[in-house]
């Protein structure tokens, strides 16, 4: 089996080390990985603040980069989200466009999705430790519908205790340029956020979204919490 | 569900918003219960339009002339429904749907032939041609305006007691 | 009166943070309100109800100038004289004639939030005509001189002891914080206003077409009241709150109070069809219902539209992660939370409210539980792409994005960007705002791309 692995802007820059655990993973299970090395952001920050034209530019680069047949994983739900749902969204009234835009979608899998739904890593023996709480993001959790992909991971993790977070699907105040436009919303958002993590007595965080935990971490930092943030890529291929 | 169901039925969901329920097999039933729920002494308004409200306005020695100064209110409403608890009040034959409403104590007669089933078969009987007025009345006033805790009896009665017949 | 304006979104939200009781109130709040409405929407089939609720509502507009011609003439066989204003102003003109024909001095008003946004309690005062706010949560907030945070608890920010004060203050009455006892000092003072007033002013949740009927729905019995005990009434409310018949109605008793409280039904669901009739010892002498336009007729053309289906339940509000961190009044005009971003915009105009179009994570909570389906944050995405093209956006924003779509389109671009990222950090966080860049990691030496093997 072969996958094209996006890696996500955030990832790249910023935290390299889940695209490498992502990439253990597949390597751990023999699945071939390709980066086409082209790739850049999926324009979500553009779309989202409504600079329609401007992702419009990072969308047709996207799909130019993401050819062939083989399935698109990602480590991020927001930005997977982006590819099925705002791209078709973009080029609604562009035709041939909007063809590409829905075939790239139909093959876009956000990680946790393509490990249990494919590749069925929930039913292997798995090895983890310490009490791991976890963070469901909003546009992985909403816009994607993966809500117990990563629960059926982690619960497949022997050895690990899981706390369920109280709140857990109430938005960390991330929000892309939302943590850059209202600040103080998105730190008070992500204060709230770390209390209750807090409240599980969990030693680590884990999530599918690196923004969402790069906000969280910022969080629990503010509250002088040692709580671990970890993105699910990394749990998992640690206990493979 | 049989109509011994939808009785039972509404008075449970009525019991759920804290209106008192009764259920009482004939008109003698009926005037031990009123005399029972009624505070004595007290001044009670009863519209005597119905043969159930003469039946019991006979048990008060101070029936009020209007409900605008009444402690109670007895009276016989215009339906009822099982699927919210709700009883009706409506201004359908010259009846003053604020005697349901200013008293502190609002106790409503419920002949069982009255209730319907849901709101939708309720509806369907008023929607072409209604009354200047119909209430639903779920349980006594209410509100939750002051850091989201209950006070029961605000601007309309303070107890509802329903007595289905 | 408030005086915060959706312009300042952001220095009002700021200021709202650091206000710790409007925190825990919100809190309270927002939580005890989302858990009761999961709990009682379980008891129902809740994505079947909203599809027939969408449908009724977008039925009702796709026909509401024929629904409304209908329901005008209902409610005028009926006994009512429906005036319609074309905005605020004609709005309260109209209710000011009609009062001041009447001779009325003191009016007891139920919870509008059509008479908040044309602000019709300032105008009348200014016309000599005393109102007076019955709803408890509106009568805490008159008498401290405030607007509503929230559209079904209008008192939602303030808490016991400032609502103690404020009453041991304003009423003369001993001090308690017991909302028992402040709750029975507001029945009696307003017993007293509703046996006297003149007039009874009133919203209405709906409007009937078929029967030209107006369905009003209360818990504290205030809105029956106003609209039974005074000899006239007065209704406003806005042109899109048509439903075609009363068999629409069970779709939307089941709905409402369940979206806005948790309960299975209100206190009280009112339907008033036309004024007291020979025979009748019901209803005000005299009824007037004026239909608020307000813009609405233009919203209901364009790409907006949906917003039009809305039912004010606050149900949006209740699980947004923003409104219940920064509480109503930071929106700056009548609506919150994310309906009122959107209907704030819509009615007031972009260059009035933009800064409201950022005010959403897009988390998509209120999407989840709208009882009508109303696609709020499409809604919301498609008011910052006008905010853009209306050119609101700042100029620092709009050339950084596009320099972001120079290096999305270009791999080379895009990587160089991240290495001088990375080697400038230091700077990049001196300039960036500890707030923003500060809340940052790092960016990696090397990035992912260049360590892919």
């Amino acid at each position: 089996m072969r996958v094209q692995l996006f890696g996500t802007c955030l990832v790249d820059s910023l935290y390299p080390e889940v695209g490498e655990a992502a990439l253990r993973i597949f390597k751990k299970l023999g699945v071939e990985v390709s980066f086409p090395p082209g790739q850049t952001c999926c324009g979500q920050p553009a779309y989202n603040a409504g600079y329609h034209e401007e992702a419009k530019g990072a969308a047709e680069h996207f799909l130019s980069v993401f050819t062939g047949a083989d399935p698109i994983v990602t480590p991020s739900g927001s930005c997977a989200a982006m590819v099925k749902h705002g791209y078709p969204e973009l080029f609604r009234n562009d035709p041939k466009m909007l063809a590409v835009a829905k075939s790239v979608a139909g093959r876009v899998y956000e990680l946790s999705q393509f490990l249990v739904h494919v590749l069925r890593v929930h039913e292997k023996n798995l090895t983890g430790k310490g009490k791991v709480t976890y963070h469901s993001s909003c546009h992985l959790t909403r816009m994607l519908g993966v809500r117990e992909e990563p629960l059926l991971l982690l619960k497949a993790l022997k050895g690990l205790e899981f706390v369920p977070l109280p709140d857990a699907v109430r938005c960390c105040g991330f929000g892309g340029m939302f943590m850059a436009k209202l600040p103080e919303i998105s730190i008070a958002l992500a204060e709230e956020k770390a209390d209750k993590i807090i409240s599980t007595g969990a030693d680590t965080v884990t999530g599918g979204d690196a923004g969402c935990l790069m906000n969280i971490a910022d969080g629990l930092k503010r509250r002088g919490r040692a709580v671990k943030v970890k993105h699910i890529a990394q749990l998992i291929a640690e206990g493979l | 569900m049989s109509a011994n169901d939808t009785v039972s039925l509404f008075l449970e969901n009525a019991a759920k918003v804290a209106a008192g329920t009764h259920r009482v097999d004939d008109k003698d039933k009926l005037k031990v219960k009123v005399a029972e729920i009624v505070a004595k002494g007290v001044s009670v308004f009863c519209p005597q339009t119905t043969e159930l409200e003469n039946v019991v306005a006979a048990l008060f020695d101070k029936l009020a002339p209007d409900y605008t100064s009444a402690d109670a209110s007895v009276e016989e409403v215009t339906a009822a429904i099982a699927e919210t608890g709700s009883i009706v009040c409506s201004s359908a034959k010259g009846k003053a749907v604020q005697s349901s409403l200013l008293p502190s104590h609002h106790v409503a007669i419920v002949p069982r032939e009255k209730l319907f089933a849901t709101l939708d078969d309720f509806f369907a009987e008023y929607a072409a041609s209604p009354p200047t007025n119909i209430t639903l009345i779920t349980g006594p006033s209410r509100t939750a305006d002051i850091e989201l805790n209950l006070v029961i009896g605000v601007h309309g009665p303070e107890k509802l007691d329903i007595i289905v017949v | 009166m408030s005086t915060q304006t959706s312009l300042n979104f952001r220095a009002n939200a700021a200021k709202a943070i650091k206000d710790a009781p409007l925190r825990a109130s919100m809190r309270n709040a927002a939580d005890t309100f989302g858990t009761r409405r999961t709990s009682a929407m379980s008891a129902v089939d809740f994505e079947a109800l909203r599809e027939k609720a969408s449908n009724i509502r977008m039925n009702a507009l796709d026909n509401l100038p024929a629904y409304l011609e209908q329901f005008t003439t209902q409610a005028t066989k009926a006994g009512a004289t429906v005036h319609r204003a074309h905005d605020a102003a004609a709005a309260n003109q109209i209710i000011t004639q009609v009062l001041k024909n009447h001779g009325v001095k003191m009016a007891a008003k139920g919870k509008s939030m059509v008479s908040e946004e044309t602000h019709l309690n300032e105008y009348l005062e200014k016309e000599g005509i005393e109102v007076v706010e019955t709803d408890l949560g509106e009568y805490i907030i008159q008498l401290d001189g405030e607007t509503p945070s929230h559209i079904i608890v209008p008192a939602i920010h303030k808490n016991r002891q400032q609502i103690g004060k404020l009453f041991a203050d304003r009423l003369g009455v001993p001090y308690s914080e017991d909302p028992q006892v402040l709750t029975k000092i507001a029945r009696k003072v307003l017993r007293e206003k509703f046996l006297t007033a003149d007039a009874g002013i009133s919203g209405a949740n709906f409007a009937i077409a078929e029967s030209g009927s107006l369905v009003i729905v209360t818990n504290e019995g205030n809105g029956r009241m106003v609209t039974t005990v005074p000899p006239l009434h007065i209704a406003i409310l806005s042109i899109e709150k048509i439903l075609p018949s009363l068999r629409d109605l069970p779709t939307f008793i089941r709905l409402l109070p369940r979206s806005a409280t948790g309960q299975a039904i209100s206190t009280y669901v009112s339907i008033i069809t036309g004024a007291r009739k020979p025979g009748d010892a019901t209803g005000a002498k005299e009824l007037h219902i004026v239909l608020l336009d307000n813009g609405r007729s233009d919203i209901i053309t364009g790409e907006f539209r949906e917003m039009l289906k809305c039912i004010r339940c606050g149900a949006c509000m209740n699980v947004c992660p923003v409104y219940r961190t920064v509480g109503g009044h930071s929106y700056g005009w009548t609506y919150p939370g994310p309906m009122g971003i959107v209907l704030t915009t819509l009615l007031t105009g972009l260059k009035n409210s933009h800064p409201l179009a950022d005010a959403s994570t897009l988390c998509g909570a209120c999407n989840e539980v709208c009882p009508v389906k109303i696609p709020l944050v499409d809604l919301i995405l498609k008011q910052r792409v006008n905010k853009v093209s209306q050119g609101l956006s700042p100029s620092t924003i709009s050339l950084g994005m596009r320099l972001f779509q120079t290096a999305a389109k270009s791999p080379f671009l895009f990587s160089l960007g991240e290495r001088l990222a990375s080697m400038f950090w230091p700077i990049m966080r001196m300039f960036g705002g500890k707030d923003i860049v500060g809340r940052l990691p790092h960016p990696a030496k090397t990035a992912f791309r260049r360590r892919f093997k």
